[in-house]
């Protein structure tokens, strides 16, 4: 089987998040890996929450914001 | 010059950006208000727009 | 109401009765759930309006993708059964809703109201049989709207500009201004549309981004930028994407060759005869208003200027001549979108002036029932699955999730919806969680972005704290995205709602948090625009604080003479100001700083001092800043050295009081841009040309052998200000162009002045003897405006004013909730337009003060006191100044440090979360637990 990396992307809910949600309306196509986790702020997310991430098998971290 | 009655509602006549301003206001400072729109949709032309200046924002 | 038009207005102010007719839809609004079907099977295809016919429509139709009501409807012009019963019909057939109804008629509604507002908006100029620009001759000649299509991702092209005739792409294009405006001979219509300068610049930016290489020209009288912040984009526009401005009138577009190519011949800055070749024109069409609106203010009996649109007094700005008919936006003359968005609450504010009495008897607050006690209580989920029509059971097997999603922990029930946010369904949600006695909610469909608030209303409505509530978005962030794999897209729809359903989990009931609002609002600077905002916000029941620095009322306003329609202004001034001195809402605080600002949105706290140095705090719920502005000092032109060259105003007190140094003068210059459009200050003081245009007709009326000379950048005579410009050079005004490198200069030879300016049209120096020199010298923010931008924490612009929150949609408000601006402290502004500021602010205002508390959301930072340490971390970085460290004891009686929130400034960003090394401080709904379990949720499988 191929390789299919999980990546975690926290999206800031003003603008990455929003800008997803556009992604969608516009119907463009991107690779089904990514999943979302919505914040208030990308300044919110915890250092701790990536290595979370990491540890947890994540193969990718993104924080958008 | 007015009568003893006043309504307290408010009929905006076009529903562009600004009739929608002025309804929102409008309803926000508790009165009624009918939003009359002759199209299918509000919006108006700004709705129309691609992207607005000196911010080049989005203009939906 | 959509489909709608006013057909007779009938009674007074206070008391109207509207008639209003409802066309047909043919589509019934409550059953039509927008999933497109209709349109896809309709057979008859028609030029789009809304792409400005540069794309085609169905019949059945919805007039955008965002369109709000999001409710197709029957075009009945086009549509086949309605021509011809029996012909087609086959939406009808394919509606899975049901929702189509031929049978649909007209209907007619009376509506009684106490006050109408006209904001019917304007329609672009049709340059179709103009001939001169071969509109609708030559494919590859478009007006501007066409072109705005052409570059949106949402238009026919999706934002690819290609040529209409051929689908080339397009390397070289020209944009002719004033189409349909300044031109009596075209149209009739003399008016400048104030717009299209900008517009035009607009586009030809963005063009060259769209399509690297691009060529563009624009070929204009004068460049009317003089809105906020649009000079600056005028010279980025110049200098940064190298858009090409040619000053000149094209006098004609011909076809080049057989292929769509266009021939422009025009004459150039130096005289010389130019053709030029193009790929695309584009016509930039003024505004005018549309027939349906001049029989609409027919049928309500409101006066029009010459130029078609409301008559407006410049001190009532949105007033119809029909009391209780308020109008805004392009109604009452082209304007740009700002200006329309501040018209729109200044009618507001003008309506609830004699509607106040009145306020709240209409309306009425929701009611929810008491909120359910779920403590103690065991997980119990409910997992709401929506179809979205096909847009997410097209691409995602449902039935699968759903039945997924039942076996997951905590979760008691699971339904799947063809819409889950339809009406019936927030009813059916409503049952479904009472019987269920559910006590988390999860909705797996679109984005909580704009659907969220529905969802926290229905849950509240079946008796649960609105928080316990959670989106799983399987469809912009999913379904949507990955339309060509069923099996990844279900297995991420799986996904998701295992995250959702993990963090809901941890979620526990949040209490939104009222602020009450003290009803007073204190205005900051007592000219023009301040007084206008107090005297409305009393005539609608609030009372006001009012601070003036000075010993004076009035500002800048009283050493002014007309406006630009002729109004005296200091009559006005003097009986604004005994009207607000004689209202017992009102208190004015004259001489008088401010000193110390604290707090926020409905309970400011401000301290202020007299000229005896005496302090006193005011308590109000909002603030209007209105701090003016003043006129710049220029050291050019020799105006310090010689009392021959005079500013603007100075010349208006000498000839107001008859001076013989302007009734012994014959010959006089004005100079333009003293201190604007320059390189310290890139910023247009829009008051001027007109200004200088308005003197020269007043010396030329009282001595028609005056010479009088305009030297001038761009004459900016916006709006209906041209038919001032058009009369001054019927008059004989001479206006002569210079440039910011060849600035005039000012000679003393032998004891009299000589103005040097470079002619265009010869080639050479020109030398005018002058015994007058009128500075018409710039308008720069109030020195206070620095330190009252500190203490209400609000941003200045690089010049100095005060900026607003949005340029183009919160013309009024900053950025902080409760403080707003008007007049000229925003941006240099005349008369009317202050005054529309200034109901704007006072109408915004009134939002915020006619209640009696406002509600912020439960989405705040919270301290943990077991972890906390006090390290006082987070209290820097926190944006709002929200977090300040405490000492508080334990229950051994021993003191700690701890940081403390202020609810009412947190804005639930969680920076201080991010930077807490103890876990002490997290945000409300986004915990660390509630973060963990989405991060293992998410990485399970």
């Amino acid at each position: 089987m191929s390789y299919e990396p999980k990546i975690i992307a926290f999206c800031c809910n003003w603008c990455s998040y929003a800008a997803a949600d556009l992604a969608g309306t516009s119907r463009m196509q991107y690779p089904p890996n990514i999943r979302i986790i919505r914040v208030m702020c990308s300044g919110m997310v915890h250092p701790e929450m990536i290595l979370k991430s990491l540890t947890g098998g994540a193969d990718g971290v993104m924080v958008l914001g | 010059m007015l009568k003893n009655k006043t309504i307290g509602s408010v009929m905006v006549v076009g529903g562009g950006i600004t009739g929608m301003q002025s309804a929102l206001d409008l309803a926000d400072a508790g009165y009624f208000v009918y939003l009359v729109e002759r199209t299918g949709a509000i919006g108006g032309a700004m709705a129309q727009l691609d992207k607005t200046f000196p911010t080049n924002d989005c203009s939906m | 109401m959509t489909l709608c038009e006013v057909t007779d207005v009938a009674g007074s102010a206070g008391d109207f009765t509207v008639t209003v007719k409802e066309n047909p839809r043919y589509v019934d609004m409550d059953k039509c759930i927008a999933c497109g079907e209709c349109a896809t099977k309709c057979p008859k295809k028609v030029d789009d309006e809304y792409n400005a016919s540069t794309g085609k429509r169905k019949a059945v139709y919805v007039k955008y993708a965002q369109a709000v009501p999001l409710k197709y409807q029957i075009d009945a012009e086009a549509c086949i059964w309605l021509n011809k019963p029996g012909r087609c019909g086959a939406c009808a057939k394919i509606c899975p809703a049901g929702a189509i109804n031929f049978d649909d008629t007209e209907k007619t509604h009376n509506i009684n109201v106490g006050a109408v507002v006209l904001a019917p908006g304007f329609e672009s100029f049709d340059p179709t049989g103009t001939e001169v620009f071969g509109y609708g001759e030559y494919p590859n000649v478009i007006t501007a709207m066409q072109l705005e299509r052409y570059l949106s991702a949402s238009g026919p092209t999706e934002g690819h500009l290609v040529r209409p005739s051929d689908g080339k792409p397009v390397r070289k294009v020209a944009f002719l201004q004033c189409v349909g405006s300044r031109d009596e001979n075209l149209c009739g219509n003399g008016y400048c549309s104030s717009v299209c300068c900008m517009y035009a610049i607009k586009e030809a930016v963005i063009a060259k981004d769209h399509v690297p290489g691009l060529a563009t020209s624009i070929f204009y009288m004068d460049m009317r930028t003089h809105g906020k912040e649009f000079d600056e984009y005028y010279t980025r526009a110049r200098k940064e994407s190298g858009v090409r401005f040619v000053r000149c009138r094209v006098n004609g577009v011909e076809p080049q060759g057989d292929e769509g190519d266009l021939r422009l011949h025009y004459v150039n800055e130096k005289g010389q005869q130019i053709e030029e070749y193009f790929d695309m024109v584009v016509l930039s069409v003024g505004l005018q208003t549309p027939k349906h609106v001049l029989d609409l203010a027919k049928k309500a009996d409101i006066r029009l200027t010459p130029h078609n649109f409301a008559a407006v007094s410049d001190f009532a700005p949105v007033s119809t001549s029909q009391a209780g008919i308020f109008t805004c936006g392009a109604f009452a003359g082209p304007k740009d979108i700002p200006q329309s968005v501040m018209e729109g609450s200044a009618a507001a504010a003008a309506a609830a002036d004699i509607l106040a009495p009145a306020r709240n008897e209409l309306t009425q607050e929701k009611t929810f029932p008491p909120e359910r006690d779920i403590l103690g209580e065991e997980l119990r989920i409910g997992v709401f699955v929506c179809h979205c029509g096909s847009n997410i059971a097209g691409y995602v097997d449902v039935e699968d999730v759903a039945n997924y999603a039942d076996t997951l922990p905590g979760v008691a029930h699971v339904e799947r919806n063809l819409f889950t946010c339809s009406q019936d369904t927030q009813e059916l949600m409503v049952k479904v969680i009472k019987e269920n006695q559910l006590n988390r909610i999860v909705v797996a469909a679109c984005t909580p972005r704009t659907h969220e608030p529905l969802f926290h209303e229905t849950i509240k409505a079946a008796g649960l704290n609105e928080y316990l509530f959670e989106m799983a978005n399987i469809r912009n962030q999913n379904s949507w995205v990955h339309t060509g794999d069923k099996k990844a897209a279900t297995q991420k729809a799986k996904d998701l709602t295992r995250m959702a359903v993990a963090k809901v989990a941890w979620q526990g009931p949040l209490q939104n948090f009222a602020v009450p609002i003290t009803r007073n609002t204190l205005v900051i600077g007592g000219g023009l625009a301040g007084l206008a905002a107090a005297h409305n916000l009393a005539r609608q029941g609030f009372p006001v604080d009012l601070v003036e620095r000075s010993s004076v009322l009035g500002g800048n306003a009283i050493h002014l003479h007309n406006t630009w329609s002729g109004e005296h202004i200091p009559q006005r001034m003097y009986g604004l100001i005994k009207d607000v001195r004689n209202d017992d809402l009102i208190t004015i605080h004259m001489e008088t700083e401010v000193v110390e600002a604290e707090g926020y949105v409905g309970n400011f706290i401000t301290t202020l001092r007299n000229k005896n140095n005496e302090k006193r705090s005011i308590e109000h719920g909002v603030t209007i800043v209105a701090t003016g502005g003043t006129r710049l000092m220029p050291d050019e032109y020799g105006y310090r050295d010689h009392k021959e060259v005079v500013s603007a105003i100075e010349f208006d007190k000498l000839y107001e009081i008859r001076d013989k140094q302007v009734s012994s003068s014959n010959s006089f210059v004005f100079i333009q841009c003293v201190g604007s459009r320059d390189v310290d200050r890139n910023y247009c003081s829009k008051v001027c040309c007109t200004h200088s245009v308005q003197s020269a007709i007043e010396l030329k009326k009282e001595n028609p052998k005056r010479r009088i000379y305009i030297l001038y950048r761009d004459m900016r005579t916006y709006s209906q200000r041209e038919s001032l410009y058009k009369k001054a050079r019927e008059m004989g005004v001479i206006f002569i162009n210079y440039e910011l490198h060849g600035k005039p200069k000012v000679n003393k030879v032998d004891g009299s002045f000589e103005v040097e300016v470079w002619d265009h049209v010869l080639h050479r120096p020109l030398l005018i003897p002058a015994d007058m020199i009128i500075l018409a010298t710039a308008i720069i923010p109030n020195n206070g405006a620095k330190k009252l931008a500190q203490l209400y924490k609000v941003p200045l612009d690089n010049f100095g004013f005060f900026q607003e929150a949005h340029a183009k949609l919160r013309p009024v408000d900053f950025a902080t909730e409760g403080l707003f601006v008007a007049g000229m402290a925003h941006y240099p502004k005349p008369v009317e337009e202050s005054i529309a500021q200034a109901l704007a602010a006072s109408a915004r205002a009134a939002t915020l003060l006619s209640k009696k508390q406002v509600t912020l959301d439960g989405i705040k930072a919270q301290v943990d006191p077991d972890f906390c340490d006090g390290c006082a971390l987070c209290v820097d970085v926190c944006p709002y100044h929200a977090i300040t460290l405490i000492e508080s004891k334990d229950d051994q009686g021993e003191s700690h440090n701890l940081v403390e929130v202020n609810l009412a400034h947190c804005k639930g960003c969680g920076l201080c979360q991010g930077t807490c090394p103890k876990r002490g401080i997290s945000v409300a709904g986004f915990t660390f637990k509630q973060l963990e379990s989405q991060i293992e949720a998410a990485l399970a499988v």
